[in-house]
């Protein structure tokens, strides 16, 4: 990591699109390892079938630039 | 690693299913409830709306696919939205509930939450890791 970004605390963000129907989009930005599995797969025990899984661009970024993105680049 | 996942919400669980009809403003009652349809036939359900006008709502779970289903007699169905229409909004607050509950659970905090123009409800959830 660079001393830059050393002093911030890494944020997970997960964002949410929950459609009319139920349907649930639901992207994970800026977490690394187990604890965003562990979320994912306990939110699609409790929810229903994953039907569609792709990895964001974000996993390969460094993760210094986690918070660098921006809502406009998800929209 | 960051991903993205669309995941088809199913009725898994009673708490968020009970939660979501009351948001929507009915009154479940828990427990194995007959369910009032035509000419005061009644089926069993594990989870019922008692309605003052047409057939009752009700909800069994189904083993086989692991989830709750509606049981109700449609010839009698006298809400003010379709069924489809009334299992959607059903569904959708559902996911919601499920939703808020498990990223709170797992120590995330709602940043923002907004319902868009096409009538989904976008959720941001934060969390701050040492």
């Amino acid at each position: 990591m660079r001393a830059s970004t050393r002093l911030r605390m890494p944020q997970r963000t997960v964002r949410f699109t929950i459609r009319p129907d139920g349907r649930v989009e639901e992207r994970v930005e800026g977490v690394v390892g187990d604890t965003c599995q562990q979320l994912t797969e306990k939110l699609e025990a409790a929810l229903g079938t994953v039907e569609r899984r792709e990895s964001t661009a974000e996993s390969f970024l460094q993760p210094e630039t986690q918070n660098q993105t921006l809502p406009a680049q998800l929209n | 690693m960051s991903h993205f996942s669309t995941v088809k919400t199913e009725l898994r669980q009673l708490e968020p299913l009970v939660q979501a009809l009351e948001d929507l403003g009915y009154t479940p009652e828990q427990g194995e409830k007959p369910v009032r349809g035509y000419r005061g036939q009644t089926v069993t359900a594990d989870l019922a709306v008692a309605m003052q006008e047409g057939g009752d709502l009700g909800f069994r779970w189904n083993d086989q696919t692991g989830a709750y289903e509606l049981v109700t007699d449609l010839d009698l169905w006298k809400q003010t939205i379709p069924i489809e229409r009334f299992l959607a909004k059903l569904t959708q607050r559902y996911a919601l509930n499920t939703v808020l509950s498990a990223t709170d659970r797992e120590g995330f905090q709602v940043s923002e939450q907004r319902v868009t123009q096409d009538g989904s409800i976008e959720l941001v959830v934060t969390r701050w890791d040492a």
